[in-house]
C-alpha cells in the first residue's frame, strides 16, 4: 500500500543507494583521515619524555604507526571500521570500542530529551508563529528565537549552573556528574543540561519551521481548507505540518549526528558527564588519533546511515516520492 | 488513502518514540552493575553528597590519560599514581624545606663511599592488593625483583616510557640492555635484587639526585602479573600497594577507596617535619600515634574549567578546589599575604602554595637572527638586542594582569621554592628600564629598519594570544614596530610543542614544573647537550656552562655547589637567554572539617593518605556565599 512492494525498480534503486552510499562514506572518510594525518594533532611530542633523543622519538613515531605510507595507513583505517576492530587509545591504552561503547549510550540518554523537546517546543512555537503571521505573537516568538540563537551555549550553560546549580542561585541540581543509578536520579542530573539545549535547539527550530509553515500556509489548498471552516488545529497540524514533513525530518534527522557528538561536547565538558561528546574533546586535545578516527569515521557512516534512512522516511512520509 | 498513511506514520513515529524511551531507560542501569563505573553506586543520586562518611572530594583542574606509572609525566597522573602504588621514598608530608623520607624503603639508601652504589631495604611483608591478575586473586608479597622489573619497564622501547630519560646513561648496564634488545629474562648489573628485600643499584657516575627520583610516580612499583593480564588496559587498571585502590576511573573522575591492607605506620610528626607555629591552624597534630589513610574514600574530580570547578566547589560537591585567578578578588581579603575574606574564613583554609617551577620565555639561540652567530660582531649584536628585550619586558605588569599580582618574580633560573635560591641577589635582570633598552639598541646599530621580524610561538588559547599582545605592547615601548613582531599559533600545545622542539620557533613561552627539589633540574635546562628535542628549548651553548653543569651534577648538596650554580644562573641572565622568571602562586582553599596539609608540589599526592575528616562524617551545613 505505501508503495514498497520490491520490484525492478525498487531493487535498482536500493543498489544505487547502497552504491552512492559506499562511494560517499569512502570519500568522506578518505577527506577525514586525509586531514587527519597532515593536519591533525601528532601524539608524539606529547608522549616522548623530557630530554628526548632523535631516535625515542623516531621509536615513538614509529609505535604510533606515523611513520607508514599513507594508503597503508587509510586501508587499515578501512579495515578497522569495516570489522570494528577500532584499535587501542594511545592515550589510555583502552580498546577504543571499549571507551566507545561505554560513552555512547551516556551521550544519548543525556542529548535525546534535549533534543526531543527542543524540537517539539521549536514546533508549536513555529506552528503557533506560522499562524499568527505577522502579527504580535509571531513578533515575540521570532524575538524570543532570535534572543536565544545570539546567546553562546557556553554562556547558557554558565548562566544555568549558576543560577540552578550553586548557592549563588537556587542550588537545586549538580552542577556535575552522572551518578545515574535509575529513573529519578537520571532526571536529576539530566534536567539542567536538557534546559541548555531546549534553550539553545528551541529558537533555531522555531525560526526553521516557522519559515516552512508560512510557506505551507500560504497554499491555495489551506485558503481552501481555511473556507470550509477547517480550525486552526486542524490546519496547521493536518494540513500543514503533513505536508512540510518532508522539511521537518531533514532537519530532525540531519542534526542527530551533530547534536549527538558536537551538541553533548559543550555539556559533557562542563557538567562532567564522561561520554562520546567529552571523549572526543579529550581525544582531540591528547591527540590520540585511533579514537578521533573512530569517532570521525562512525561520525560519517552516521550521517550516510541517516541519509538512507531520511530516504525511506521521505518515502513513508510522502507515497509520491519513488 | 492518504489520511490512511499519515496515520500510519503517526503510528510508526509513536511506536519508534517508545522503543527509544525504553532502550535510554535500559541504558541507565544502576552503577552498580558495571564494574567501571560502580563506584558511583554508593550515591543516591539525588542525595546531597555533603551526607557521605568519610569521603574526602578533591578537585584537579586537569585529567590522567594513563595511571601506568611509565606515564605519569604529569601532575595529575603522578597525584594518583603514588596514592595507587608504592615508591621507595616520598617527602615528608610537612616539612619545608621538602624532605625525602622513606616510603615502602626501610631507610634511606646506604651509599659507597665514592656515591656510586646504593643499597636500599624494602619493608617486609608489603603486600599488592588482591586482583585477578594473581593466582587465587590474592595479592602477593612485594620483592625487590618487582622494583628491577619497573624499571626495566621504563628502558622497554614497546612500553613507550615517558620517565626513562630520568635514568638513562645513569644506571650500569640498563642502556645496554635496552639496546639489546629489552629482554627481562636478561640481568643489568647496575640494577639488583640481591634477595627479596634488598636492592642494589650501581651507578655510571655519581648521581646524587638518584634518591629523589625514587620517590616519583615514575618509580612506583608494579606486579609483572597485571602488566601481563591486563596487556595494554593496564593504565587503567592500577594494581599497587598504595594506601588507595581504584574503584573507578575515567575522564571527568577517580574514585579511590582505602586500601584496607595497606601496612600500618603510625603518623609521626617529627618525623613528618611538623611545625607548629605555620602548621598548627591545620589541626593535624590530632594524627600523632594513628594509622593512614585516614579516609574511606576519595573521589577526584577533574574540571579543567575554571568556572565549572568553582561552581561546582561553590555548590558543596567538593572539599578543595585551587581558586581560578579570576575568583581571587572575589576571595581574598589581603594578598600579601593571602588571607581569606571573614566569611569565608569561618568555613575554609586557604594555603598560598609557591608553585615548584616557573614561567618563561627563552630566545631560540639556534636561530642566527637573534640567537648565537658565527660572526663575532653579528653575535654581539644579538646578544645587545636580547638584552634590550629582557629589559623592556614588565614582569610587575605581567604578574598584575595574569597572575593577580601573586607570582613570585625573580632572577635568573634557580626557583624560589629550591635551598639554592640567592634571596639577596641582584634584581636588575627583572626591573624594566626603558632607557638602557633603547641605548642598547641604539649603540649596537639596531632600529625600526633593521630589526629582525620576531615569531612569538603560542597554542591556541585567549590567555596565551593576551599575553602575546602585552609583550608586543612591551616591545614597542622600545620602539620595536608591531608588525615586526608576529604570532606564530598552534592548534594544541603538542603541535607547539613539536615546533620549538624541531628550533622552529624564535621566541619559546613556557613553563617548568620542578621534578625534585634540586636546581639541577633547572640547570640541565640551558646544557648544550640537552638541546631540543631535549629539554634545552633555548638551544643554549655556553662550553663554561656546560663544564660547570658537568662539575656540579656529580657533586651532593653543598655550599660549594650551591655557588656553582648561581654562577651558572648568572650565565643564563647575562648572556640574555630568556626572560626570566616568575613562580606562581596557587591559592588552595579547602573544608576545615578536613585536617591536612594539601600540596601541589614535590609532596603532591602524598598528602592524600593524611587526609581526615575532623568530624568523621558528621557534615555542617552548607554555608551561604
Amino acid at each position: 500500500m505505501l508503495g514498497l512492494a520490491p520490484d525492478s525498480a525498487t531493487h535498482r534503486k536500493a543498489l544505487r543507494n547502497l552504491l552512492q552510499a559506499t562511494l560517499l562514506i569512502l570519500g568522506v572518510t578518505f577527506i577525514s583521515f586525509l586531514l587527519m594525518v597532515y593536519f591533525g594533532p601528532d601524539q608524539t611530542y606529547t608522549l616522548i619524555g623530557k630530554n628526548a633523543t632523535p631516535q625515542q622519538i623516531a621509536e615513538v613515531r614509529h609505535q604510533l604507526g606515523y611513520d607508514q605510507p599513507f594508503f597503508q595507513r587509510y586501508g587499515q583505517f578501512l579495515a578497522s571500521l569495516f570489522t570494528l576492530d577500532l584499535g587501542v587509545s594511545h592515550s589510555t591504552g583502552e580498546q577504543v570500542r571499549t571507551i566507545l561503547a561505554r560513552s555512547l549510550p551516556v551521550s544519548l540518554a543525556l542529548v535525546i530529551p534535549g533534543f526531543i523537546l527542543g524540537n517539539l517546543i521549536g514546533l508549536l512555537l513555529g506552528m503557533a508563529a506560522a499562524w499568527q503571521s505577522g502579527r504580535w505573537l509571531d513578533r515575540l516568538i521570532t524575538t524570543l528565537s532570535v534572543s536565544t540563537m545570539s546567546i553562546s551555549f557556553l554562556i547558557i550553560v554558565i548562566a544555568l549552573q549558576i543560577v540552578l546549580c550553586t548557592p549563588y542561585g537556587l542550588n537545586l541540581f549538580p552542577a556535575r556528574g552522572w551518578n545515574v543509578s535509575g529513573l529519578s536520579s537520571y532526571l536529576y542530573y539530566v534536567a539542567v543540561p536538557t534546559l541548555a539545549l531546549i534553550l539553545t535547539n528551541a529558537g533555531y527550530s522555531a525560526r526553521f519551521y516557522r519559515a516552512v509553515f508560512v510557506q505551507e500556509a500560504g497554499r491555495e489548498h489551506i485558503r481552501v481548507a481555511r473556507a470550509y471552516g477547517a480550525s486552526p488545529f486542524t490546519l496547521m497540524t493536518v494540513h500543514v505540518l503533513k505536508n512540510s514533513l518532508l522539511a521537518v525530518l531533514t532537519r530532525i534527522m540531519f542534526s542527530l549526528p551533530l547534536v549527538l557528538v558536537s551538541g553533548s561536547l559543550l555539556l559533557e565538558t562542563y557538567f562532567g558527564i564522561p561520554g562520546i561528546g567529552k571523549v572526543t574533546f579529550d581525544a582531540i586535545t591528547n591527540g590520540d588519533q585511533p579514537l578521533l578516527l573512530a569517532v570521525v569515521g562512525l561520525t560519517a557512516v552516521l550521517f550516510v546511515l541517516v541519509s538512507l534512512l531520511a530516504d525511506v522516511a521521505y518515502r513513508l512520509a510522502d507515497p509520491r516520492i519513488r | 488513502m492518504r489520511v490512511t498513511n499519515s496515520k500510519d506514520v503517526a503510528r510508526t513515529a509513536v511506536l519508534i518514540s517508545l522503543a527509544l524511551s525504553a532502550a535510554l531507560l535500559l541504558s541507565c542501569r544502576p552503577q552498580s552493575e558495571d564494574p567501571a563505573t560502580q563506584a558511583g553506586a554508593n550515591d543516591s543520586g539525588v542525595a546531597r553528597s555533603n551526607a557521605r562518611v568519610n569521603v574526602y572530594r578533591h578537585s584537579m583542574d586537569g585529567a590522567p590519560t594513563s595511571l601506568d606509572p611509565i606515564h605519569a609525566s604529569n601532575i595529575y597522573a603522578n597525584f594518583l599514581v603514588v596514592n595507587l602504588y608504592d615508591t621507595l621514598y616520598r617527602y615528608s608530608y610537612l616539612a619545608r624545606p621538602y624532605q625525602l623520607t622513606p616510603n615502602l624503603a626501610e631507610s634511606l639508601p646506604e651509599v659507597s663511599a665514592d656515591g656510586l652504589i646504593y643499597t636500599i631495604r624494602i619493608k617486609p611483608s608489603v603486600h599488592f592488593i588482591d586482583d585477578p591478575s594473581f593466582p587465587d586473586g590474592k595479592g602477593r608479597p612485594i620483592r625487590a625483583e618487582d622494583f628491577v622489573y619497573s624499571m626495566k619497564r621504563h628502558f622497554d622501547p614497546a612500553m613507550r616510557s615517558q620517565g626513562n630519560w630520568m635514568w638513562q646513561g645513569k644506571i650500569v648496564g640498563l642502556d645496554e640492555w635496552k639496546e639489546s634488545g629489552a629482554h627481562y629474562a636478561a640481568d643489568i648489573p647496575g640494577l639488583r635484587a640481591l634477595d627479596d628485600r634488598t636492592l642494589q643499584i650501581q651507578l655510571i657516575t655519581p648521581f646524587p639526585q638518584l634518591t629523589h627520583t625514587l620517590a616519583q610516580g615514575y618509580a612506583a612499583i608494579v606486579p609483572s602479573e597485571a602488566v601481563s593480564h591486563y596487556g595494554s588496559e593496564f593504565g587503567v587498571r592500577p594494581v599497587g600497594s598504595g594506601p588507595f585502590m581504584l574503584k573507578s576511573f575515567d575522564s571527568t573522575r577517580a574514585i579511590l577507596q582505602r586500601n584496607e591492607k595497606f601496612r600500618a605506620e603510625a603518623f609521626n610528626l617529627v618525623s613528618e617535619g611538623y611545625d607548629p607555629a605555620s602548621q598548627q591552624v591545620f589541626g593535624v597534630e590530632s594524627l600523632e600515634g594513628q594509622a593512614p589513610p585516614f579516609v574511606d574514600r576519595v573521589e577526584v574530580e577533574f574540571i579543567a574549567e575554571d568556572a565549572a570547578r568553582w561552581n561546582t566547589f561553590n555548590s558543596g560537591l567538593l572539599d578543595f578546589v585551587k581558586v581560578p585567578v579570576t575568583q581571587f578578588d572575589r576571595v581574598l581579603a589581603e594578598r600579601n599575604p593571602p588571607r581569606l575574606k571573614p566569611e569565608l574564613e569561618q568555613r575554609y583554609h586557604l594555603l598560598a602554595n609557591l608553585e615548584s617551577g616557573f614561567v618563561h620565555t627563552d630566545f631560540n639561540m639556534d636561530d642566527q637572527r637573534i640567537g648565537h652567530h658565527p660572526d663575532a660582531e653579528q653575535d654581539s649584536r644579538n646578544r645587545a638586542l636580547r638584552c634590550a628585550m629582557v629589559k623592556a619586558f614588565d614582569w610587575p605588569r605581567r604578574n598584575e594582569i595574569f597572575y593577580s599580582g601573586l607570582g613570585h618574580v625573580f632572577p635568573g633560573v634557580i626557583v624560589p621554592i629550591t635551598p639554592e635560591f640567592d634571596r639577596k641577589q641582584s634584581l636588575q635582570s627583572i626591573t624594566r628600564n626603558l632607557d638602557e633598552a633603547q641605548s642598547l639598541l641604539k649603540r649596537n646599530g639596531w632600529n625600526a629598519d633593521n630589526l629582525p621580524v620576531l615569531e612569538y610561538g603560542l597554542p591556541s588559547s585567549v590567555t596565551e594570544r593576551q599575553m602575546f599582545e602585552q609583550f608586543r605592547s612591551f616591545m614597542a615601548d622600545i620602539g620595536y614596530p608591531e608588525e615586526k613582531i608576529r604570532p606564530l599559533t598552534f592548534a594544541s600545545y603538542g603541535d607547539y610543542a613539536r615546533a620549538y622542539l624541531n628550533r622552529e620557533v624564535m621566541l619559546i613561552t613556557s613553563s617548568w614544573t620542578m621534578d625534585y627539589p634540586d636546581s639541577e633540574n633547572t640547570m640541565q635546562l640551558y646544557f648544550g647537550p640537552n638541546a631540543s628535542p631535549g629539554a634545552n628549548n633555548a638551544n643554549y651553548r655556553n662550553p663554561e656552562y656546560d663544564r660547570l653543569y658537568r662539575e656540579a651534577a656529580v657533586m651532593p648538596e653543598s655550599p660549594m655547589r650551591t655557588a656553582i650554580y648561581r654562577q651558572m644562573s648568572q650565565m643564563v641572565i647575562d648572556d640574555c637567554v630568556s626572560i626570566t622568571g616568575l613562580s606562581r602562586t596557587l591559592i588552595l582553599m579547602w573544608d576545615k572539617r578536613f585536617r591536612m596539609l594539601p600540596d601541589r608540589s614535590f609532596v603532591g599526592g602524598y598528602f592524600l593518605r593524611f587526609a581526615t575528616d575532623a568530624t568523621d562524617g558528621e557534615v555542617p551545613a552548607v554555608l551561604e556565599p
